[in-house]
């Protein structure tokens, strides 16, 4: 029974995400469609029990699974529409580039990864939730939630003085019930679901830019980074937190660049293309904000990196029009944050809960000693980020990156604009992290700081990616692999090498058969 | 054979990265033991109360313990005051073998209501869970308020710790 709630949960996902990414116009290669429409889907469904307990529906199966085959159908409606229009044959034509096509070099790295898959998503399923964070609240919450058909339960009567964990985002209250009432006792397993998508996702992503040996050996790196590899089997909020900044991000360095970029299977013109990217990248923001509210002040934070590309994409700034539709454009963007904030915080906290939580008092009231926070800024770096410690948790991902990065800098002496858009937003987050400690006691550097910094860590392996030595270290080996075997005809330089950019499998298969 | 040289470099660059310094260290002790695990837990019949007690350890073994005597004692609305963890951690020096429940951790493990020494709710403890090295762990009723402001006055000087 269980296996069939879940290929349901599965089915009702991929149409809700699906349906999603169409409403925002994103046409993507089928390996980013199939894992952002399960993950998007992962999302829908942590506001289902949510809202209905914001209607005061009462949580059981049937209000439950309904209210996810109900959203599924409704948000499918436009691509079914999109569908009678286009026809069968067209809409799985846009799946056909995407077909899965291995190398025998690429094994290696799948049989790794994919043993990590396993066991982290075995232990999902078998082992009950460990966390203290999620014991002490969301999955207490949830598990009284089954039994007494509501969100707002018995838990809020006992003795709460020693955790303030009931007041975190619904989001994995959420799904806990989903899947509580599917039939699984811990719940856990839609943490599989979004791992496993995340890393199929960030593998597509990376072998875009990167040949697979090296981009199969960074995402490795990334995997077996052991704080964050611990929180693929053990619900919280972070990972989830940074599976949807980080595509937040990227969706938002997409949009910022010029058309044409190697994610959109249908190259659309930039004044088509980026707003509705945009506003995906402001939807992705939004959950990560649902999941942890402070992702609201990252968001903020990007901001002028969107004015300062619009400003330089707009030479008539004195016309008034650019500027409202400068400001719309912000507003769209930050609107799906706003409310991923207000909703949890403001509204079910303040309106909902039986139990009164004051934020204001959380906030540090010697805001004009800045030493704390300087003291922060040097414990991030010493504590958290280089030392043994540091790698205990991140294994050596930061000496590699940093290595890689100054390399570059002495070498190379530029930063191409991608690399410089990931460097931006690892700066931007440390900044954040900084302050965030600083005005809010609570967020403490070895526990809330060391798992906001799961944010890093994609951020630090996408400035990999753009990294302009392994970009070249990639074209080599592309090169070297283009060639034919027998002969000593040298090769010619691929075109895209000459703009710049790696050369991706497509066009070095294309030069193979030229030479043929 | 490019694809062959290529092949033999990516096993190379896998074997390195999972042998290599921590890396080495951390992939035997967890993902390689956490296979290991699998290999005896996809066999094994133990039942949810079972894993639970494999992955909480002592305290819910405890916690378990408290609850079958309230249910056999047939007591109505008990309310269970631990000794606090600073207390095991300074005084009896078994913090890391033995630990008190947080109360919203114990009302997961038995849907019963908990008290630390200093809960608001405090006032309302009528039995209190008691560890000692000869005794073991056992669970007393708390038979007046006096009897309860005593108890509290022996803790005074054990703020209740996780």
């Amino acid at each position: 029974m269980p296996v069939l709630t879940y290929l349901f949960l599965l089915l009702c996902y991929l149409l809700s995400g699906y349906g999603l990414l169409n409403l925002f116009g994103m046409r993507l290669k089928a390996a980013y469609t199939i894992t952002l429409s399960l993950i998007l889907g992962v999302a829908v469904a942590s506001f289902i029990p949510f809202l209905l307990q914001l209607f005061y529906i009462v949580i059981t199966g049937p209000t439950v699974f309904g209210a996810l085959l109900l959203t599924a159908l409704l948000l499918t409606i436009p691509s079914f529409l999109q569908l009678r229009k286009e026809g069968g044959a067209a809409f799985i034509r846009r799946f056909r580039p995407g077909l899965l096509r291995v190398r025998p070099y690429e094994l290696p790295y799948w049989l790794i990864i994919g043993f990590l898959i396993f066991v982290s998503a075995w232990r999902c399923y078998y082992q009950p939730p460990i966390s203290r964070d999620a014991l002490s609240g969301p999955e207490t919450i949830a598990e009284y939630a089954v039994r007494e058909q509501t969100m707002i339960n018995s838990f809020f009567r006992i003795d709460l003085w020693s955790t303030n964990n009931q007041f975190k985002s619904p989001f994995l209250i959420s799904l806990q019930i989903i899947y509580k009432l599917a039939g699984f006792p811990f719940g856990q397993v839609w943490l599989s679901i979004v791992f496993i998508c995340f890393v199929v996702f960030l593998y597509n992503a990376l072998t875009e830019k990167l040949h697979p040996i090296i981009a199969g050996l960074l995402l490795l790196l990334f995997l077996m980074t052991p704080e964050m590899y611990a929180y693929t089997f053990m619900i919280l909020y972070d990972y989830s937190n940074m599976v949807f900044y980080f595509l937040g991000l990227y969706f938002l360095f997409r949009a910022l660049d010029p058309p044409g970029s190697a994610v959109t299977a249908v190259r659309s013109p930039a004044t088509r293309l980026l707003p509705a990217s945009l506003s995906f990248a402001g939807l992705l923001l939004g959950i990560a904000t649902y999941i942890r509210s402070e992702t609201l002040f990252l968001v903020v934070l990007l901001l002028p990196l969107i004015l300062l590309a619009q400003i330089r994409g707009n030479r008539e700034l004195r016309d008034s029009a650019i500027w409202k539709k400068m400001g719309l454009t912000h507003l769209f963007f930050l609107l799906p944050s706003l409310i991923g904030y207000y909703l949890p915080t403001q509204l079910y906290i303040k309106y909902y809960l039986p139990v009164h939580y004051d934020i204001g008092t959380l906030v540090n009231n010697h805001l004009s000693d800045w030493h704390p926070l300087w003291q922060r800024y040097s414990d991030i770096v010493t504590r958290l980020l280089f030392g043994t410690f540091a790698t205990n948790l991140w294994g050596y991902l930061f000496y590699l990156a940093s290595a890689l990065f100054l390399a570059e800098l002495v070498f190379v002496r530029r930063f191409n604009r991608q690399a410089r858009n990931w460097l931006y937003a690892i700066l931007l987050l440390y900044l954040a992290l900084g302050i965030l400690g600083f005005a809010l006691p609570l967020f403490n550097l070895l526990e809330t700081t060391k798992r906001a910094l799961f944010k890093m860590m994609p951020l630090v392996l996408f400035y990999l990616a753009n990294n302009e030595l392994l970009l070249r270290l990639s074209r080599r080996i592309s090169q070297w692999e283009a060639l034919p075997s027998r002969g000593g005809s040298s090769p010619q330089q691929p075109a895209d090498a000459a703009v710049g950019n790696p050369p991706t499998r497509k066009s070095v298969s294309r030069k193979k058969s030229r030479k043929k | 054979m490019k694809d062959f040289l290529l092949t033999l470099a990516a096993c190379l660059l896998v074997f390195l990265v999972i042998n290599v310094g921590y890396y080495g260290e951390w992939f035997s002790a967890k993902p390689r033991q956490y296979w290991f695990d699998f290999l005896k837990e996809k066999d094994d019949p133990a039942d949810e109360v079972a894993i639970k007690k494999a992955r909480y350890g002592i305290t819910y073994t405890i916690s378990m313990k408290v609850k079958e005597v309230v249910e056999k004692r047939k007591m109505a609305h008990a309310v269970i005051l631990f000794e606090p963890n600073s207390y095991y951690r300074d005084s009896l020096h078994i913090y890391n073998a033995v630990r008190a429940p947080e109360p919203a951790v114990f009302y997961y493990y038995t849907g019963l209501e908990g008290v630390w020494t200093n809960s608001p709710d405090v006032n309302n403890a009528n039995f209190i869970v008691r560890y000692s090295k000869a005794k073991g762990v056992t669970l007393d009723e708390i038979r007046s308020p006096q009897q309860l402001q005593q108890i509290l006055a022996s803790f005074k000087k054990y703020p209740p710790i996780l």
